[in-house]
């Protein structure tokens, strides 16, 4: 008969703790997005006064039904699929074999391109540099802007050669070589296919980057036809906080008008389309959530 | 998307060394040319013979410039009926760039950093360190040589009114940008408002004039229930971090401006020190022991306060229109807040807004044509090309009824349009944006409605009646002046605003108020003081 370990008293008040803490924990991540959910489909002047506090208060779907209507909102929806597809593939061309590369411990100058790697963790040329490179290179105002410059991430480079230096055992390489295998086919068709995880993983990080960037939108692009969601929920959430402080210098009165009538838009707009921007990463999410603990622990330990 | 060519590039580099070039010339006229703006023109001579001086169109060959300018998010620039009238009348277009309101002042400061400048900045608030910085750098051009050629109708306003010109003028006696020119402004900031259902409730007849008299008012505002719901819940007097209502309650105590201002005899002074702002303060922390003023006020945002307007839950408050707090239509239930006094003076202090902003347009040095763009910018301070950019082309918004005295009235709105003001977005830039105008009383002739004309009657009885003085002239400082009020302030504010809330919640006891004024003292208060007194002895006798 198989005997169940009786669980010692200190083990049961550890497991009541641990679920106590945990429950605290869920409530805690869980109360903004129920909030949010909820303010999405209340009655703006009740979320304001703090009376709609969880659940839905005074419903109406108005909001919806006017970030249904704004083609921005739309127009942007369809610029930050573009940009984030298409620069998460970029990144994923770039960073898979460059880590690949400096995985290989018979890579000739790892040491040294690791090093000049790493320099640019630390030092950036900063804003304006950066602008003034970004566009002698021609591609201000054009989505190249936003998925170029940072197709490269150092960090997930180390994270990802980190998990090919622990999981391809070097063997494998060497048996590859005796069979005649070159060093592209190799990483296409043995390293690759062997490291889903890790894709996985950094395709999420770079994606959910692209996803929700909006600085470098706001910096490079001119055309409003270009501006990711990310960008567009920010105008409605800035106009907003602006309209309401500036009134005491606006400088007539139907200014102010536009300007309260702009306030009462957005508000109850905001929600709605916090709720409409997020939903798409909140969807994918679980789906890669198992690679990602894989991948992300194998970078961890011996990074 | 990817219409760059390397082409791009290299014209980038080559303006770069034309930047240099450029304003070595620049530099040059400016040292020849302090008498008037003869050098300047003589250096453009080949832009100006395009340019007639006077009539349209400005130009006889068609031209085309860059402008910056914020977007409001209603309408493209380029499809906008105001600019497309201005074109065909002066045969003058633009390429825009237009960032986004919110974030105008970043993309502002990368353009000036870049060196690609666009020719014409339009409603873009320069600030005045902007001007001083980038004018000496001879980025922005000197304009007053243009105004005295080009410019007939901004002219004869400042010759009318010598104070616009001081006010433009940096200390290097050149004119960077144009004004805002706003002859309908008055509120220095948004009024205060009661709330007409409580007084109606209370049946007062009389607003208090006095501070002991508003003190009273706010009591039976908190203990009778005016808003006849059976709760408590009434909040006399509410503010955000009273920034709102500070200005207007000063006043009390023979205060004019809320920070820096000058009195009749040109001597300056730092409300924040003076012994009123000390009477102030005491007033305020027992209107906050007694439950009269929100105690939330230093805690919650615009929204929290504009919400419990909408429950009707405030008895005074301050936002542009009362309506804009207080829920619902336009109504002229909610009378205006009548200036009160305290027994230290004879008549309350009332602030009045000087007219003009100044930053909203400027020629930057890459500008192939800056007579033209004077000629273009200076019909906006016509009544014709005023009335364009605030309203749109005639017919659209619209019509004159009697060409002599500019009486108009509205047209029938479209119908995919909720109100004229959105339909106005869609037609002129000059939509929540400081824009190079003059705005006369003769643009609203014949557009009042009734809640207007009541505002302007609030206005006369509980402003103008009071001899407003806006509280200190509009005015530059130098780039070291500029350097060094912002090094002394940045402090200086913090511990103001503090002490202002500790002071007014009761943190921090009304006899500390010497520990505070030696505390400012030591962070530099006379300093400032004694700044800003140069600059408007400055101003006064330029």
């Amino acid at each position: 008969m198989a005997a169940v370990i009786k669980e010692s008293k200190t083990d049961r008040l550890f497991l009541i703790c641990n679920y106590l803490y945990v429950a605290i924990a869920f409530v805690l991540v869980l109360y903004p997005v129920v909030y949010i959910l909820s303010a999405s489909i209340s009655t703006p002047s009740y979320v304001n006064s703090g009376e709609m506090w969880l659940l839905p208060k005074g419903i109406t779907f108005e909001g919806y039904m006017r970030v249904f209507e704004n083609s921005k909102i739309w127009v942007g929806y369809g610029n930050t699929i573009l940009y984030t597809v298409v620069g998460t593939l970029i990144n994923l061309l770039v960073t898979l074999p460059a880590a690949y590369a400096l995985s290989r411990k018979d890579f000739v100058g790892r040491g040294f391109f690791m090093g000049m790697f790493l320099v640019t963790m630390f030092f950036s040329g900063g804003l304006i540099p950066t602008y003034l490179i970004v566009k002698q290179l021609g591609l201000v105002n054009s989505m190249w802007a936003l998925i170029l410059p940072g197709a490269a991430s150092v960090w997930n480079i180390i994270v990802a050669r980190t998990f090919f230096q622990s999981t391809i055992p070097i063997e494998l390489q060497e048996a590859a070589h005796m069979d005649g295998c070159t060093n592209l086919r190799l990483f296409l068709k043995i390293v690759v296919p062997l490291s889903t995880p890790i894709i996985a993983v950094m395709a999420l990080f770079y994606g959910v980057g692209h996803w929700n960037s909006y600085f470098n939108a706001l910096v490079y692009l001119n055309d409003q036809s270009k501006y990711p969601l990310q960008m567009v929920l920010r105008q409605i959430l800035v106009l907003q906080e602006m309209s309401t402080s500036a009134q005491g210098a606006a400088t007539s009165g139907e200014a102010a008008m536009a300007m309260n009538a702009k306030a009462d838009m957005a508000a109850l707009l905001k929600y709605a389309v916090i709720i409409v921007a997020t939903l798409p990463i909140i969807a994918v999410y679980p789906f890669v959530q198992r690679y990602f603990v894989q991948g992300v622990m194998i970078g961890s330990v011996k990074g | 998307m990817t219409n760059q060519s390397p082409f791009r590039v290299r014209s980038t580099f080559m303006r770069k060394t034309g930047t240099v070039a450029l304003s070595l010339v620049l530099g040059t006229t400016l040292l020849a040319g302090c008498s008037g703006g003869k050098a300047e023109e003589a250096a453009n001579s080949n832009s100006a013979a395009n340019v007639s001086k006077e009539g349209f169109p400005i130009v006889k060959e068609p031209i085309t410039l860059s402008m910056m300018g914020p977007d409001v998010g209603l309408q493209n620039w380029k499809d906008m009926p105001a600019f497309k009238e201005m074109e065909k009348l002066t045969n003058v277009s633009f390429t825009f760039e237009n960032p986004p309101l919110d974030s105008f002042e970043t993309k502002k400061n990368l353009v000036f950093a870049s060196g690609e400048y666009p020719d014409i900045f339009y409603a873009s608030s320069l600030t005045q360190a902007d001007e001083v910085n980038y004018g000496n750098q001879g980025i922005l051009v000197p304009l007053e040589g243009l105004i005295d050629n080009y410019a007939p109708n901004l002219k004869k306003i400042m010759d009318e009114d010598p104070s616009i010109r001081k006010s433009i003028t940096t200390p290097d006696g050149h004119i960077y940008s144009l004004p805002v020119i706003n002859q309908q402004s008055i509120w220095y900031r948004s009024p205060m408002w009661y709330n007409g259902d409580f007084l109606e409730a209370l049946k007062v007849k009389d607003l208090p004039t006095t501070t002991e008299g508003l003190y009273d008012l706010l009591v039976r505002f908190r203990d009778e229930d005016p808003n006849g719901n059976g709760k408590k819940d009434e909040i006399p007097l509410s503010s955000v971090k009273l920034d709102d209502i500070r200005s207007w309650l000063l006043g009390a105590w023979g205060i004019y401006g809320e920070d820096i201002y000058n009195d009749a005899n040109g001597k300056v002074h730092f409300a924040r020190t003076e012994d009123g702002y000390r009477e102030f303060l005491t007033y305020m922390n027992r209107l906050w022991s007694e439950n009269l003023l929100d105690h939330e006020a230093f805690s919650q945002t615009p929204d929290q306060k504009k919400a419990k307007g909408a429950n009707n839950q405030l008895g005074l408050f301050q936002d542009w229109h009362a309506y804009f707090t207080h829920g619902g239509k336009p109504t002229t239930k909610d009378p205006m807040f009548v200036p009160v006094k305290s027994d230290a003076v004879d008549k309350p202090a009332v602030a009045i807004h000087p007219g003009l902003s100044t930053g909203s347009f400027a020629i930057t040095e890459s500008n192939p044509s800056p007579e033209a763009s004077m000629r273009w910018v200076d019909y906006m301070y016509s009544y014709e090309g005023a009335m364009l950019f605030d309203k749109g082309p005639e017919g659209l918004m619209y019509e004159t009824v009697n060409e002599k005295d500019h009486t108009k009235k509205w047209k029938e709105l479209p119908s995919q349009y909720n109100s004229r003001e959105d339909y106005r977005g869609t037609l002129t830039p000059n939509y929540g944006t400081p824009a190079p105008t003059l705005l006369s009383p003769d643009l609203q002739k014949g557009l009042k409605e009734d809640f207007d004309t009541w505002v302007d009657k609030q206005n006369d009885e509980k402003i103008l009646a009071y001899d407003p003085q806006p509280p200190f002239p509009i005015l530059y400082l130098t780039q070291e002046e500029q350097a060094e009020i912002s090094s002394l302030r940045a402090d200086m504010d913090t511990y103001i605003e503090q002490m202002e809330a500790k002071f007014v919640t009761g943190q921090e006891p009304l006899t500390s108020w010497d520990t505070y004024l030696a505390t400012i003292k030591q962070m530099g208060g006379d300093r400032v003081v004694e700044i800003y007194q140069g600059a408007y002895d400055r101003w006064k006798s330029s």
